[in-house]
């Protein structure tokens, strides 16, 4: 029992990062209707922006969390200019690939300016650790859990009770009706692209310190925002969460069991089950035009 | 020789020259190339063959599909395995390359294929990660993360072809028959059908093509292709590891294909060809092969969406473009005909559930040969819903379809289509890329089974049968007099003449029972009498017709018979006449309180 409460913890824990990866990633589609694939690629790049900082300045995590946040913003804002903007107009496909040609600048970037070693960002608060019973609650573990939860309410909060938030909920919903009331559509866009990355940042500068940082790790965590976001409902922010922890929690039983390998066959294999059972996803996207 | 024919064979000559002269430049370079440069170019013409299936599901059938690098490895990791461990040579191994993943595919595609746009990509994604995953964690068969060395070289019929020129030169005669099979399929009007796919699957339905065959087909071709350029992989290389199946491959392929061009042979050649000599000239910033890859995939994406090889052509055909001579139509086409005495058309039950809402609860009515039967109703009644399931567009969930005797429920929109129920819709379902006669010319195609690449493999897409079809395509537009637009292209037709090509378009697939859905929407009152009088003339012809419509001054004089529809159900039918003072019409249309005065 002792062993499954000490996996289910550990797992919930790396469910919270992926989390954050999976909120920004549905965040840019509600509003977009376009796919973000270098998502996963914005995690990476947000660990080796910790693991840069940290060189820079002796801090502890905690205080680094922001800047990288702002810097990964940035970041975000770019992506949109390079790879959303010129395309608002074309096929949602066009910004599938041109996110993947992002992707595919910001992993050989990387390569470039780290080099193919795994590196890692200082702990959030420190190594330490607790016991609740047998179970062992590492600082780090805590912390990550506690700052995920922090940012997926504050996402909320902004989203339910501003005038920003309630702006770029309109301009998911319903882009032409927002920009008709005079909302600048085009500025929620950018807005929220910068918010998913910064999430993104978040993610990755937590996931860093356990996990460490290769530049190839994204492909396989946009793999995980994207099946989080097909379990929770496509489109739903809250089920996309739940579908990370769940996520998270199912690779680090599996794995505990039946190796890594084991736990990515069986998440790609359910992955492909699900949209088997609900090929039109779980909130029946195809709708179709009024033929 | 004519003026016409000479002109035309400039043309052909014309548009053969560059391919003749790219393949002396080749053979040239290829004479005087060092045996490092050979070994460039055939890791070139691997990944044209690569490129060249890519174009199939990606260029063609507009999916985006992440599987075409698994594909590849597993080609790859098939002669490997087969030939370092087993000992089969060349002409077994490349054969099961192929055959490997392109079974695969094959039994993937029955659930992956339904899935639209991202989810396919996705699915593709998660096949595409398993099969890495197996590469890497395969123990002894796979040579787990080091992979397999000592692939043997290719032996054709005892020959063992040397490393070098003669290498190089079958690796490219594999290029060239991958080539050949291309253009053959795709030249012709399947090679257009694909095109309407791409623009507006549901235009692609109404005019009998089935997007699940076109999908299946391509996806099959496109996984076929990248085993063969996988195996020759194996072959230049000699080693295949997990690099081979990693999604970089993917990565390259895509890049290759959108650079170069997703749907034109040209672009297949300029995109491989380019990004593989890209990284060899850019020597001294070694290493930054996939940056420039990435680089090159996002300008080529925000700045060319058709590709080097679609600018090019773009540009050609602003230049010059050749009006194709249209043979003259033919005299009247036979007309329907089907067993008489039954109602042309019997629908008994038929009813369709949304989520918890009865959108029709059972609706039974029969159609004549040779009548009008006019559906009204409020917004919401089940209108659009009657007819998408009638034409097969949407499935129901009870009842019965059933034309001049034989039972259409189970078929599909495409299959409906060419048994004899053609529709229109409200807004016009038309191939925004295609001309008005290659749209009614495919309808033809697709009617005799003109269509596919069986049909491309026998040349039955082109040439005189293609001739033929337009022929009797500008014999439909003519009834409708819609003639004047046969070269317009779909996208540019005036609103207020695009009933006249929807039901030209309906016609072309001989239909016996037609719907229209709110047909008269947007038209002025000469334009409104045109269409009945056109609707009276099918009628005339013996094709029955549903016209689904809210204008009552319209409808109610072309009708022979008014069923009324509200929440689901038909509340009433009968004649024009009696519908007019029917309590449940009156009430329901234009209120109670107005029923009651």
């Amino acid at each position: 029992m002792t062993a499954f409460l000490q996996l289910a913890f550990n797992g919930l824990a790396l469910g919270a990062a992926y989390a954050l990866v999976a909120l920004g990633f549905v965040l840019v589609l509600n509003a977009t209707s376009a796919v973000n694939f270098a998502q996963g690629d914005l995690v990476m790049a947000g660990g080796y922006g910790a693991a840069a900082l940290a060189a820079l300045l002796p801090l502890p995590g905690l205080a680094l969390l922001p800047l990288v946040m702002a810097a990964m913003a940035a970041l975000g804002l770019a992506v949109a200019a390079l790879a959303y903007f010129p395309l608002m107009r074309r096929p949602a496909s066009s910004v599938f690939i041109s996110t993947i040609a992002v992707g595919l600048l910001l992993q050989n970037g990387a390569l470039h300016l780290f080099g193919p070693e795994p590196r890692a960002a200082p702990a959030v608060l420190g190594g330490g650790q607790m016991h609740l019973g047998h179970v062992v609650l590492p600082y780090q573990s805590l912390a990550i859990v506690a700052i995920a939860a922090a940012l997926v309410l504050g996402q909320r909060w902004l989203f339910a009770r501003t005038q920003l938030g309630r702006r770029m909920r309109a301009t998911a919903q319903d882009r032409e009706m927002a920009a008709a009331l005079g909302i600048p559509v085009r500025t929620m866009i950018a807005l929220t692209f910068a918010l998913a990355a910064a999430l993104a940042g978040a993610s990755g500068a937590l996931l860093s310190n356990q996990f460490f940082v290769t530049p190839t790790e994204g492909g396989a965590l946009i793999l995980k925002a994207y099946i989080a976001v097909v379990i929770g409902g496509w489109g739903s922010l809250e089920g996309a969460v739940l579908g990370a922890l769940l996520i998270g929690v199912f690779e680090t039983l599996v794995a505990a069991w039946f190796g890594y390998t084991a736990a990515g066959a069986l998440l790609y294999g359910a992955l492909l089950i699900i949209l088997l059972a609900r090929p039109q996803g779980f909130y029946g996207e195809a709708a179709g035009r009024r033929a | 020789m004519t003026s016409a024919a000479l002109a035309q064979s400039w043309r052909r000559l014309g548009a053969r020259a560059p391919w003749a002269l790219a393949a002396l430049a080749l053979i040239a370079y290829a004479a005087s190339a060092s045996p490092y440069g050979l070994r460039v170019l055939a890791l070139a013409g691997v990944q044209v063959v690569l490129v060249l299936g890519y174009q199939f599901i990606f260029g063609h059938a507009g999916a985006l599909s992440l599987a075409q690098g698994a594909f590849f490895g597993i080609g790859a990791y098939v002669t490997a395995i087969l030939g370092s461990r087993y000992g089969l040579g060349f002409l077994a191994t490349f054969p099961l390359s192929i055959l490997a993943p392109l079974a695969l595919a094959a039994a993937v595609a029955a659930p992956v294929l339904r899935l639209a746009s991202h989810y396919f990509a996705l699915a593709t994604l998660g096949l595409a990660q398993v099969a890495l995953l197996a590469a890497v964690n395969g123990g002894e068969l796979t040579g787990g993360a080091l992979g397999l060395t000592g692939v043997p070289g290719i032996v054709l019929f005892g020959w063992a072809v040397p490393r070098g020129f003669a290498f190089t030169a079958v690796v490219w005669l594999i290029v060239a028959a991958g080539a050949w099979l291309s253009l053959r399929l795709m030249r012709g009007l399947t090679g257009r059908a694909y095109t309407v796919l791409r623009g507006d699957p549901l235009a692609a339905a109404a005019i009998g093509l089935s997007e699940q065959r076109l999908r299946l087909a391509a996806f099959l071709l496109s996984a076929g292709y990248a085993g063969a350029a996988g195996a020759l992989d194996a072959h230049v290389l000699g080693v295949v590891s997990s690099e081979t199946m990693a999604f970089s491959v993917m990565v390259a392929c895509l890049a290759m294909t959108v650079v170069g061009g997703s749907t034109r042979l040209a672009g297949a050649f300029i995109g491989a060809l380019l990004l593989t000599y890209l990284p060899e000239w850019l020597r001294s910033l070694e290493g930054y092969a996939l940056l420039a890859y990435g680089a090159a995939l996002l300008l080529a994406i925000v700045l060319a969406p058709s590709g080097i090889a679609g600018a090019i052509a773009g540009t050609v055909a602003a230049l010059a473009r050749p009006e194709r001579p249209i043979l003259p139509a033919p005299a009247e086409l036979a007309q329907p005909q089907g067993p008489s005495g039954l109602p042309l058309l019997v629908v008994r039950g038929l009813a369709k559930r949304f989520g918890g809402i009865e959108a029709l609860k059972g609706i039974d009515f029969t159609i004549d040969r040779g009548e009008i039967l006019g559906v009204i109703g409020p917004n919401g009644s089940g209108k659009t819903t009657l007819a998408n399931l009638v034409s097969g567009f949407v499935q129901s969930d009870g009842g019965t379809v059933i034309l001049a005797g034989h039972n259409l429920t189970p078929l599909g929109a495409s299959e409906i289509a060419r048994a004899g129920i053609g529709r229109s819709f409200q807004q016009p379902a038309l191939p925004p890329e295609l001309s008005v006669l290659e749209m009614a010319a495919l309808a033809r195609a697709s009617l005799s089974n003109d269509l596919g690449f069986r049909a491309a493999l026998a040349g039955r897409d082109r040439g005189d049968r293609r001739e033929r079809h337009e022929a009797e395509a500008m014999h439909f537009l003519r009834i409708l007099d819609a003639d004047a637009y046969a070269h317009y292209p779909c996208s540019a037709l005036p609103y207020r003449s695009a009933w006249r090509v929807e039901i030209a378009r309906i016609l072309a697939l001989e239909p016996k029972l037609v719907i229209l859905d709110e047909p008269a929407a947007g038209l002025n009152e000469a334009e409104q009498g045109e269409l009945a009088r056109n609707l009276r003339r099918l009628a005339r012809l013996g094709l029955g017709l549903l016209v689904i419509e809210h204008n009552m001054p319209f409808l109610l004089p072309v009708a022979d018979r008014v069923m009324m529809l509200d929440e689901g159900r038909a509340i009433a039918s009968g004649k024009p006449e009696d519908i007019r003072r029917n309590p449940a019409v009156v009430s329901a249309y234009l209120g109670r309180r107005a029923g009651l005065a």
